[in-house]
């Protein structure tokens, strides 16, 4: 048992030591080679020219709007724009609103604040392309009551 | 109920690797092999499959943090497949019931019906309630007609007499309780 704890302590101290001695350049910069933080803007980009693909197909625009709700934000106009423009290259209007609704549920507590000005934002493209918004849907209170799976 | 989630979830049929693949688009669109198709179709019927969803699985699922489902709601019906075609023209040419017509052909909740309230606090608010009150009354039962009467020495009269036996006996007269009594004015020291 003692020569357990006599090779563990002697390996750890081997380790202490590795740590404290200068490292090369080589090992920093491997160290510090995952990556760097993106920038709100090179994400914004990144989601714009995605989504701008003449080549997206359905099976994409779902990939990134799933993607999108997963992130810790409310994505910029510009992006939400792209997608609704991207829903009406594939000619689905149901994602369209589905995604408008997912942006509202995005917003959480501040919807009172974010949602009007996403809205006076992308106004323009919903006019163009003829999308009502799920207020407009009829869809902001519950329209449909659902018949709970254990009772069927 | 949870063996039963199990068999649905073995049961349910994993969609080709493209799903998870991060490589770049397929210029055509996705194409079950045979036997895939001989899978999963039985299950979902005439449903189209339209993206990864949740977890890669053909299957429909509501959720707030996936608003995306891998398939479509409803089947491909004549009716749905003419809205589809109407669809492909100008957006504004469309009613609102065909709006949701298409909505719901695609989902089945929106998210206000998602996030509806429930009303289950009333049923959780009433058993806890509920047992609370039963507690009360089994508390009451027990002391009107199990337990012996509490003893003696728990009375107001008994502990008064205890104290003036001890204050007579001058117990702990220099830092106990005798200390605290003035036996010159008969009352309590301030």
């Amino acid at each position: 048992m003692f020569r357990i704890a006599v090779r563990a302590s002697s390996a750890l101290n081997n380790a202490a030591r590795q740590c404290l001695k200068e490292q090369s350049k080589v090992v920093t910069a491997v160290r510090y080679s995952h990556g760097k933080q993106e920038t709100d803007e090179e994400f914004d980009t990144r989601y714009l020219n995605y989504l701008n693909r003449p080549d997206l197909d359905g099976w994409m625009l779902r990939k990134a709007m799933n993607d999108l709700t997963g992130e810790d934000l409310v994505p910029e106009p510009k992006i939400i724009i792209a997608a609704l423009k991207a829903c009406r290259r594939l000619n689905d209007y149901s994602l369209a609103v589905r995604y408008l609704e997912s942006i509202q549920w995005k917003c959480g507590n501040y919807k009172k604040k974010i949602w009007p000005w996403i809205l006076q934002e992308i106004k323009p493209t919903l006019t163009e392309l003829g999308i009502l918004t799920p207020e407009e849907m009829g869809y902001d209170k519950p329209e449909l009551a659902l018949k709970s799976v254990f009772d069927m | 109920m949870s063996n039963h989630l199990l068999r649905a979830g073995l049961r349910a049929t994993i969609l080709p690797h493209r799903s998870i693949s991060l490589s770049a688009v397929c210029t055509k669109n996705v194409v079950l092999e045979q036997k895939l198709k001989d899978e999963i179709h039985p299950k979902i019927g005439n449903r189209e499959i339209v993206g990864f969803g949740l977890n890669g699985l053909a299957t429909y699922v509501d959720r707030c943090e996936f608003p995306c489902p891998a398939i479509r709601f409803k089947e491909d019906t004549p009716e749905v497949l003419k809205l589809r075609e109407k669809e492909k023209g100008d957006w504004k040419n469309l009613t609102l019931e065909e709006k949701k017509a298409l909505y719901r052909a695609s989902f089945c909740q929106t998210f206000s019906e998602i996030n509806a309230p429930t009303g289950e606090w009333k049923m959780f608010l009433s058993v806890i309630l509920l047992s609370l009150a039963a507690t009360g009354w089994i508390m009451l039962f027990v002391k009107k007609f199990v337990y012996p009467p509490p003893p003696k020495n728990l009375t107001r009269e008994w502990q008064e007499k205890m104290l003036q036996k001890m204050l007579d006996e001058e117990q702990g007269r220099i830092m106990g309780i005798s200390s605290k009594w003035d036996y010159e004015k008969l009352e309590w020291k301030k």
